[in-house]
């Protein structure tokens, strides 16, 4: 039989899989065992099942595109991507560490500026964040959690060990494809599940309810929660809905909140006003509140901000969270994590280079070739130079911008991202993954037991963003016997 | 509680989940009505335009009233705001805006419903076809529906639900009866109507698919006036016009600020209550039938009005 893994070669970087050694790593070791028993016509025809099912759940995500707005379904192959439960273990404290530290700076941000002050973080560069909000300044939270939610996106690198590549502070997207991934493993792969020890993940949505009734800045004990959503054409708004729905809240929109005179927040009932709580919001905060940001706005709500510095109604994330989530800032975490926590970061960053600091801009410009650089602002893989795969002109291109806007601009150098076995036109091939997990933050901290792993679909290719062609994959975080 | 918008969506939901089974069974009705009459009543297919009052699109996209067309409009055009198709878009996009508030397999059901019609749609062309997937998609409501009774709390979104689809229901049955009576009185010679109107009456029923029922309740021969009095008048029978009517108004009695719409309901009650002296396929009976459509019509309004947009009073602290 011509198994499905039989003729896999791993590339050349670190496999998932097979790690360095072409053996597989004792995480994988069951799956692979599990694998062996299937050939390659029946992956293809479990893959098949795998994406029926998905048409049928109707997991989909929207893209914007000339021609409108297309709901598409969600990409994913079935091969999965597995790790160690012990590994993962010091992952989550590394990234709980890294979200306490975070919240501590965002904090002491919009109060006392200790960090500034004791010039560990210039000034200069959080006041030209454009995530900045003035407006949020002498405000302290429940918990410090300004961040509440945090998607960070983590890569390992031909070493096999992990790094973080950035933090997603604001609206951070994903949860629900991870969780969508597994229900669909689970109704094509059954087995798997029966023969190895995957750590559950689907205790998310009862992890993120607890978080956010524990942000409640006033004293009912049954606080409301609902999910603020742009609306129907936001393409996340699969996720807001899929999230609400398992939580068992109100998903609104900006219209259906209004503010009163007294600055609670109400939403719009069919038996009139009722008092909201606490707001999981996924609108970026220039639109949130038309009276205290972005005045054209029609997806907020006017006097939210009000509301919220009255202390009558939490919001997750915070205005204002932003301002960590800045790749320009991201230099600075491990030492962000010394200064308020006293200890010494877990997880480790990438190396990065400034482009506002003269020596590191030097050194970019003179290497455009091998690096990657990306704009400080930017999600979704947008704007970016990655060095090695680019054109003279697209080189010289970006000399000219970060000339022009140093500020705006880092660089790293080009990782050769870790690979795991996926499902291809000619057979399984080695593509390239990141992941990223999804760490809470209330009165207790929180990391799923995996997360979402991203894959780059074209051979080679290191973008995994699902807006720009990648796919995904369910994530198993495996206990082995014994352990 | 529940969101006015979302009130709104669950309401608009139901009723066209009911339409989309109410076209198909139309639909497939009256294509068997083609194997019982004999070849000397020439079936004619524009009445469903006229059920479905879309006699204004149909006339300025299409040439012929032929069967193909007029099928084609009802349940295949896109275009057509009101056909199968359309109707059960609008259903699918009101689940998944309103996705948060029901179980999930209202979502799942409506999505695998349309993803199936709109990848078979050529089978409407078909008549052989066409009525098997009209008999899957009427399935599937009723999955849908008893699938929502089985699985949701007597909740102020249930309620929702069973208003949307009592006023649809109510709607369609007054139609139906409508162009029933004016196609036994007008479209054939007498002889032939008496000939076969117990075969078209009894399509009529098997059309909102409670024939057996009224077989149980009635047992004098088929006729036009009995027709009338079990779809109208029955207190038990679940799509008569005064049991939906009786029904809405129970459920806005326990609905919030529903004065006025417990008013408009009571006008369509009084109106079942006196009906006036009248024959199938009399004018009268198509006046009474064009005031109760208005009346049905008067709840709709009112129900936007109380629940939807409702006009909210200045909020200040003395909320809650």
């Amino acid at each position: 039989m011509r198994t499905a893994l039989k003729e896999y070669k791993v590339g050349t970087g670190y496999d998932e899989v097979l790690g360095n050694s072409g053996q597989p790593t004792s995480a994988a070791s069951e799956l692979v065992n599990h694998l062996n028993t299937l050939s390659l016509s029946d992956v293809k025809e479990l893959q098949k099942n795998a994406e029926a099912t998905i048409a049928q759940l109707g997991i989909s995500f929207t893209v914007y595109s000339d021609e409108g707005n297309i709901d598409r379904l969600w990409p994913f192959d079935l091969l999965p991507r597995v790790i160690d439960a012990e590994e993962w273990k010091q992952v989550s404290e590394g990234l709980k560490q890294r979200l306490k530290a975070l919240n501590l700076f965002i904090e002491d941000i919009y109060n006392d500026q200790k960090i500034l002050k004791a010039g560990i973080v210039p000034a200069e560069i959080i006041l030209s964040s454009k995530d900045y909000r003035p407006e949020c300044a002498g405000m302290k939270l429940m918990h410090h959690s300004w961040a509440c939610i945090c998607g960070t996106d983590l890569v390992r690198d031909d070493s096999g060990s992990f790094y973080v590549l950035e933090d997603n502070l604001r609206v951070p997207s994903g949860v629900s494809y991870m969780l969508e991934n597994r229900a669909v493993m689970k109704s094509v792969m059954p087995d798997a599940f029966r023969d190895i020890s995957i750590l559950p993940m689907n205790q998310y949505p009862y992890e993120l309810l607890s978080m956010l009734r524990s942000i409640c800045p006033t004293d009912t004990p049954h606080p409301e929660v609902v999910v603020l959503t742009p609306g129907i054409f936001n393409s996340a708004y699969y996720e807001h809905a899929f999230l609400a729905h398992e939580m068992g809240v109100e998903l609104v929109e900006g219209s259906d909140l209004v503010v009163g005179d007294d600055d609670c927040v109400y939403m719009r009932n069919i038996d009139g006003l009722q008092k909201v709580d606490v707001i999981y919001r996924r609108i970026d905060d220039a639109f949130i509140d038309p009276e205290a940001f972005n005045p054209d706005s029609v997806l907020g709500i006017p006097g939210l901000i009000r509301a919220w510095k009255a202390g009558n109604v939490g919001i997750a994330n915070a205005p204002g969270c932003g301002v960590a989530d800045d790749k320009v800032l991201y230099a600075y975490v491990p030492e962000i994590i010394r200064f308020y926590l006293n200890e010494e970061p877990i997880l480790p960053n990438v190396p990065t280079y400034l482009c506002s600091r003269e020596e590191d801009r030097k050194y970019v410009l003179e290497h455009l070739e091998e690096l990657v650089v990306k704009p400080a602002n930017e999600s979704g893989g947008y704007g970016l130079l990655i060095g090695p795969k680019a054109s003279q002109e697209e080189i010289e291109q970006f000399r000219q911008l970060i000339e022009d806007n140093p500020r705006n601009y880092v660089a790293q150098p080009t990782l050769c991202l870790s690979t795991v076995p996926t499902l291809c036109d000619e057979g399984v091939e080695p593509r390239h993954v990141d992941l990223r997990p999804f760490i809470l933050q209330g009165s207790k901290s929180y990391v799923t037991a995996g997360g979402l792993t991203r894959v780059a679909l074209v051979r080679g290719s290191l973008v995994v963003n699902s807006s720009q062609g990648g796919g995904s994959k369910d994530t198993w975080i495996v206990k082995k016997e014994g352990a | 509680m529940l969101l006015s918008r979302v009130a709104e969506r669950l309401y608009w939901l139901a009723r066209y989940i009911e339409r989309v089974e109410n076209t198909a069974r139309l639909s497939k009705i009256h294509s068997q009505l083609m194997f019982d009459l004999p070849k000397s009543v020439k079936l004619n297919w524009y009445t469903l335009v006229e059920i479905t009052s879309n006699e204004d699109y149909f006339d300025e996209h299409y040439d012929a009233r032929t069967e193909k067309n007029c099928m084609w409009m009802l349940l295949g055009d896109r275009n057509n705001s009101a056909s199968l198709i359309s109707s059960l878009w609008w259903a699918r996009e009101n689940i998944r805006t309103t996705r948060d508030s029901l179980p999930r397999e209202a979502w799942v059901y409506i999505n695998e419903i349309y993803l199936y019609v709109k990848d078979n749609i050529d089978d409407l062309q078909v008549r052989s076809r066409r009525n098997a997937l009209l008999e899957k998609v009427i399935r599937t409501c009723q999955a849908i529906s008893g699938m929502l009774m089985g699985t949701m709390s007597d909740n102020a979104a249930f309620r929702f639900l069973m208003m949307g689809q009592l006023i649809e229901r109510a709607d369609m049955t007054s139609r139906i009866l409508d162009v029933g009576g004016y196609f036994a009185a007008q479209e054939y010679n007498p002889e032939e109507v008496e000939q076969y109107g117990s075969i078209l009456w009894a399509n009529i029923l098997k059309s909102i698919g409670i024939y057996f029922m009224y077989r149980q309740a009635v047992q004098i021969e088929i006729n036009g006036n009995s027709v009338i009095e079990f779809l109208v008048y029955d207190d038990r029978q679940f799509r008569s016009i005064k049991y939906c009517a009786n029904k809405m108004h129970e459920l806005a009695n326990i609905l919030p600020n529903s004065r006025e719409v417990l008013k408009v309901i009571k006008q369509l009650q009084d109106l079942i209550d006196q009906p006036p002296e009248m024959e199938a396929g009399s004018t009268t009976l198509h006046d009474y039938l064009d005031v109760l459509q208005l009346k049905i019509s008067a709840i709709h309004n009112a129900c936007y009005r109380t629940w939807f947009y409702p006009e909210v009073e200045a909020v200040s602290g003395s909320v809650q």
